[in-house]
């Protein structure tokens, strides 16, 4: 049997997240707790059922499949009892209205090899496999066989990491990963524990070391309105960046938080709007990190 | 010195919408047509291939015309396609033909497509003439070459009265024709006035009058006119505005290195050459291909490419709708520049991948140089270049086997039995005995498609004999044959089909719901069907939702799909026809996958009665569902090669997907796999379903948005809600 893991989702033809086109792995649980997190459902590792309230017909299908009595239908209408769910999955087949999802699926090592490998034509000369999440070392040895299988298969790999996980994590995948995706919150301590729950301190240190064992490195930042688009954050971002010598920055604009996502999994309390990013503090972003000599789109 | 393109535009727009022409000039277009018919009377009892190029001359000789100084290029009285002045003889013709030759077989044929198991007209519209011959020699050259061709034949007394006719004819028009370029030049110098946009435009038919083009505007203005002549007067014969880039190149690069156009030149009159197509009101959009590759295996993307797609993107018309012959070696910035433009809406571009084309043309028997410079003619079918005639014969409803195997061979709406008898519903006991029945039905429409369109196509050259178009083919000169009759060296007959995907998911959801799950009884789902779906909702639901659909990778499902299609593949590929040549299968419906639906009840599939079915390859609107690169497996499972009519696919993704360069690289990379995988041709609908819904509810925001129907494009706001339903109902399965 090969290790398993907890994944939520998988992208294929996944063009943004790497080089070329690349399936991509969504892998759950994250140290990290992001105001902005536009991937709810990862947070924790346990699965976890949406039911997208919109999409409801209250055709009632779901209510005699759930073990626990989780669905009920009132006067022609659906009502969803959250706290009795184990998120076992059963009514998602069930549902006519594709109104539940159950985010949480054990996948193993093998399956997930199987799943990209049908891909392969599609990934070209610079295209590959892409873990994400959540934080995808989080699932450290689930990350670790898949990549090393990808690696004989001869599939390009990249991951996707807030880099705070323990450093033998890193150290761990480092010769199995083509590149590292790193997500840069904010260049400041505090701020960094404001906005996402922790401070920044073993991030640095983590990224500082990739950088030393010579591993491919892209940074990526989550551009988000008054939380980290301040020039001064990024210049102080830039100074860091530069002193590690990261050649490749790439900007993310912010678009729209995804609410019903968040009401869909019942997490409406961790809900913060933030208005999408104007072009010209994008454009604005790249330059200074351009002036500073690194290379940022 | 000339008045601009912008001044210009409102003309060039209204050229083919309504008279421009000067009154004084000759007939109007309705007063043309009464003179015609009158002159024709008489005629009666001649062939009629005479009574044609009578009738050519009599329009040449009379129709108005005009050379304006808002335009490059000359003007016709007969502008409106669907009011061609010769229209009364071909329906008269193609009636006398009906009575005299296919009385027998119409009565069923009639109950066919009365019931929309067929539809079926005889079709004139996918031949291509012999650029390269048509700008070797021009007009006078071709008349030369035509009259040497019958010397021949007198000298070996070979020339039969039937010879004679065909060749006297070619005389008749192609004199017509150089008589009308004299008009056309004498009024352009009468009514000059010192304009020199108009004084070059009398230059430029001198020399058409007397030879082949010297230059880039002169073969421009060959091409227009020579469509004008073919299409609109003697009907239908200039499917293809030809490989242009190849055509022109050596004209572009002359006029540039002799410095008589300067690049600027060449642009201008490619706005107004491609306008031409813009004004002419063709709901199916009028084709030009580019690319190719030469003999010695480069490509034929050059800089006159990279302009016309310039041009053409400028423009923002949805027709001449430009195909694009990739390969391997097409370069990629011109990849890029074509897929640039497709994310910012010029969705009329698609992509036919040469080598696939290659493999299943050399599979149908091509020699490899036919199979490698083959020409597109239609929405994306291929054929030999300057010898083949190709028609499409029969567009198949698949759909309605269906319907026969659930009716006991009886139309479920007219109560007509036109299927065979397989049994009611209560003997099919296993998905096997409902599979097999279905396959015999499909197998009855087919064969008896087949059996009609060979009769009626005997009977081609009776109804339009291609003049103007036979005399560039070099085999039919040759032959004395008609171009319609079996005068090029190929003459095929495509059978095409409608609803393809929806059928898979049909007999799909009969195997799980019925014979599988048990969830409901074939009698009962033939009530539901009946009732159109009314108090069967839930079980609606339940199908559209199952998994069990093509277009989504899953092995079950595709296995069913490439059996269907070998199936329909092998009863049509290489059968003789009538014209000496065979026919070919062809997976491309053309509009009947909206008309032909009209007219096919309630499907097991969850579709509605009167909702359209799939089209192409394609799966169902909106029952993709697990994304693109599952979309192209299930698609490219079949194999192309037994598609010798062609092989579509259509994908539609979201305006994010694409941006930036890494979505430019995903685009390329996306039609590399999928001609890797031997797919043929592919178009891209690039939506943001936002977009749809907004267009929807504030038509006047979005004027120019375009959607590519099948093989053409159309204003989004020109298709009836219903259609643009579809297109949301799949745009909501696409995201970021
Ligand atoms: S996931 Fe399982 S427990 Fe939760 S509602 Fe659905 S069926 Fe019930
Ligand atoms: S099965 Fe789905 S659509 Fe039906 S009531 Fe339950 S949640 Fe709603």
């Amino acid at each position: 049997m090969s290790t398993t893991g907890i994944i939520f989702d998988v992208k294929r033809f996944a063009v943004h997240d790497g080089p070329g086109v690349r399936t991509t792995l969504f892998l759950k649980g994250c140290p990290l707790r992001c105001l902005w997190c536009h991937n709810p459902e990862s947070m924790l590792v346990q699965p976890r059922l949406a039911y997208y309230v919109h999409k409801c017909l209250h055709c009632g299908e779901c209510v005699s499949v759930c073990p626990t009595h989780a669905h009920a239908l009132f006067d022609g209408k659906h009502a969803f009892d959250r706290s009795v769910c184990t998120a076992c999955g059963a009514c998602e087949e069930a549902c006519l209205g594709s109104a539940l999802k159950n985010y949480g699926e054990a996948i193993s090592v093998d399956e997930a090899v199987q799943i990209v490998i049908e891909d392969r034509d599609f990934y070209g000369e610079d295209g590959g496999v892409t873990l994400s999440g959540g934080e995808p070392l989080f699932q450290m040895e689930f990350c670790c066989d898949f990549l090393k299988q990808l690696k004989a298969l001869g599939i390009h790999t990249a991951v996707d990491t807030c880099g705070c996980v323990a450093w033998s994590a890193l150290e761990k995948v480092l010769s199995v990963a083509d590149i590292f995706l790193w997500d840069f919150k904010h260049s400041d301590r505090e701020e960094h524990r404001r906005l996402t729950g922790l401070p920044n301190d073993l991030i640095l240190e983590n990224l500082n070391k990739l950088v030393e064992c010579g591993a491919r490195i892209e940074v990526r930042i989550p551009l988000v309105p008054g939380c980290n688009d301040s020039e001064e954050n990024l210049s102080a971002t830039a100074k860091i960046l530069k002193k590690l010598h990261v050649e490749r920055v790439r900007i993310l604009p912010y678009h729209a938080l995804a609410r019903t996502k968040y009401e869909a999994l019942g997490m409406k309390n961790a809900i913060h709007d933030f208005s999408p990013s104007e072009p010209e503090i994008v454009l604005c972003a790249v330059d200074i990190f351009r002036s500073r000599g690194i290379n940022a789109e | 010195m000339f008045s601009t393109f912008k001044q210009d535009r409102t003309y060039l727009t209204q050229k083919f919408r309504k008279d421009v022409c000067d009154p004084v000039t000759g007939l109007d277009l309705n007063t043309l047509k009464e003179r015609l018919k009158e002159f024709t009377e008489p005629l009666v009892g001649e062939s009629h291939t005479v009574i044609k190029a009578k009738a050519f001359e009599y329009v040449t000789k009379n129709v108005q015309i005009d050379v304006n100084p808002h335009d490059w290029f000359v003007s016709f009285g007969c502008w409106n396609r669907y009011d061609r002045p010769l229209n009364y003889l071909l329906k008269k013709w193609n009636s006398v033909v009906d009575q005299k030759h296919l009385s027998e077989i119409i009565p069923l044929i009639n109950e066919f497509t009365k019931s929309g198991a067929v539809a079926m007209w005889k079709d004139f519209d996918h031949s291509v003439p012999d650029w390269d011959a048509v700008f070797r020699l021009g007009f006078p050259g071709l008349r030369k070459r035509a009259r040497q061709y019958k010397d021949e034949r007198e000298q070996s007394g070979m020339l039969t009265d039937e010879a004679k006719i065909y060749f006297d004819s070619i005389e008749t028009v192609y004199s017509a024709i150089l008589e009308m370029l004299e008009r056309f030049h004498a009024y352009a110098l009468a009514n000059a006035d010192g304009n020199e946009r108009v004084l070059s435009v009398a230059r430029c038919l001198k020399t058409l009058i007397h030879g082949a083009p010297t230059n880039t505007y002169e073969a421009l203005q060959l091409i227009y006119t020579y469509f004008v002549f073919g299409e609109h007067i003697d009907h239908m014969q200039v499917r293809s505005l030809g490989n242009l880039d190849r055509i022109l190149y050596s004209y572009y690069k002359k006029d540039l290195g002799d410095g008589l156009f300067t690049e600027e030149n060449i642009r201008e009159f490619f706005a107004y050459f491609l306008m031409q197509w813009g004004s002419i009101n063709n709901y199916w959009g009028h084709p030009l291909y580019l690319g190719g590759t030469k003999e010695n295996g480069e490509t034929e993307i050059n800089e006159l490419s990279y302009l016309i797609l310039d041009v053409f993107d400028t423009l923002s018309i949805p027709t001449p709708k430009i195909q694009l012959k990739i390969n391997r070696n097409t370069p990629v910035p011109f990849v890029n520049k074509a897929m640039d433009m497709i994310r910012r809406g010029h969705s009329s571009l698609v992509f036919v991948c040469e080598p696939s084309v290659k493999r299943t043309m050399m599979a149908a028997g091509y020699s490899e140089a036919e199979a490698r410079t083959f020409d597109i003619t239609g929405c994306y079918e291929f054929g030999p270049r300057a010898c083949h005639n190709s028609t499409a014969g029969a567009y198949l409803n698949l759909l309605k086997p269906l319907e026969w195997v659930l009716n006991n061979g009886s139309d479920p709406a007219t109560g007509v039995a036109v299927g065979l008898e397989t049994g009611g519903v209560e003997q099919y006991t296993t998905f096997d005995s409902f599979y097999s029945a279905y396959i015999r039905q499909l197998g009855h429409l087919i064969e008896t498609s087949i059996q009609y369109v060979t009769e009626a196509e005997k009977y081609l050259h009776e109804i339009n004999p291609a003049i103007v178009l036979s005399a560039s083919i070099e085999n039919s000169l040759k032959t004395a044959k008609d171009a319609f009759s079996n005068g090029t060296v190929y003459n095929n007959t495509s059978i095409l089909c409608a609803g393809f995907g929806t059928l898979i998911d049909a007999l799909m959801a009969v195997k799980e719901f019925v014979y599988e799950k048990n969830a409901v009884s074939l009698r009962e789902l033939q009530n539901a069907l009946k009732n159109n779906w009314i108090g069967y909702e839930k079980l609606r639901l339940k199908v559209l939702h199952s998994k069990n659909k093509f277009g989504n990778g899953i092995a079950a499902v595709d296995t069913y799909a490439v059996a269907v299609a070998s199936f329909y593949a092998g009863k049509i590929n290489l059968r003789p026809n009538a014209r000496g040549g065979f026919y070919r299968a062809s997976i491309h419906p053309a509009r009947t996958f909206i008309t032909l639906g009209e007219k096919t009840g309630a499907t097991p599939d969850g579709r509605m009665s009167g909702d359209e079915m799939s089209k192409n390859a394609s799966p169902t609107m909106g029952m993709d569902r697990n994304g693109v690169t599952a979309l192209i497996k299930s698609v490219t499972s079949i194999d192309s090669a037994m598609f010798p009519g062609d092989f579509p696919l259509d994908v539609m993704m979201h305006p994010a997907t694409v941006q930036g360069d890494d979505g430019l690289a995903a685009m390329r990379t996306l039609l590399n796999a999928y001609m890797e995988k031997h797919g043929i041709a592919i178009h891209f609908n690039i939506f943001d379903v936002k977009v749809l819904l907004d267009a929807q509810k504030y038509p006047e925001k979005y004027e120019s948005l375009q959607v590519r129907v099948c093989g053409w494009n159309v204003r989004f706001n020109d298709i009836a809600k219903k259609e643009q339903d579809a297109y949301i109902r799949r745009a909501f399965n696409i995201c970021e």
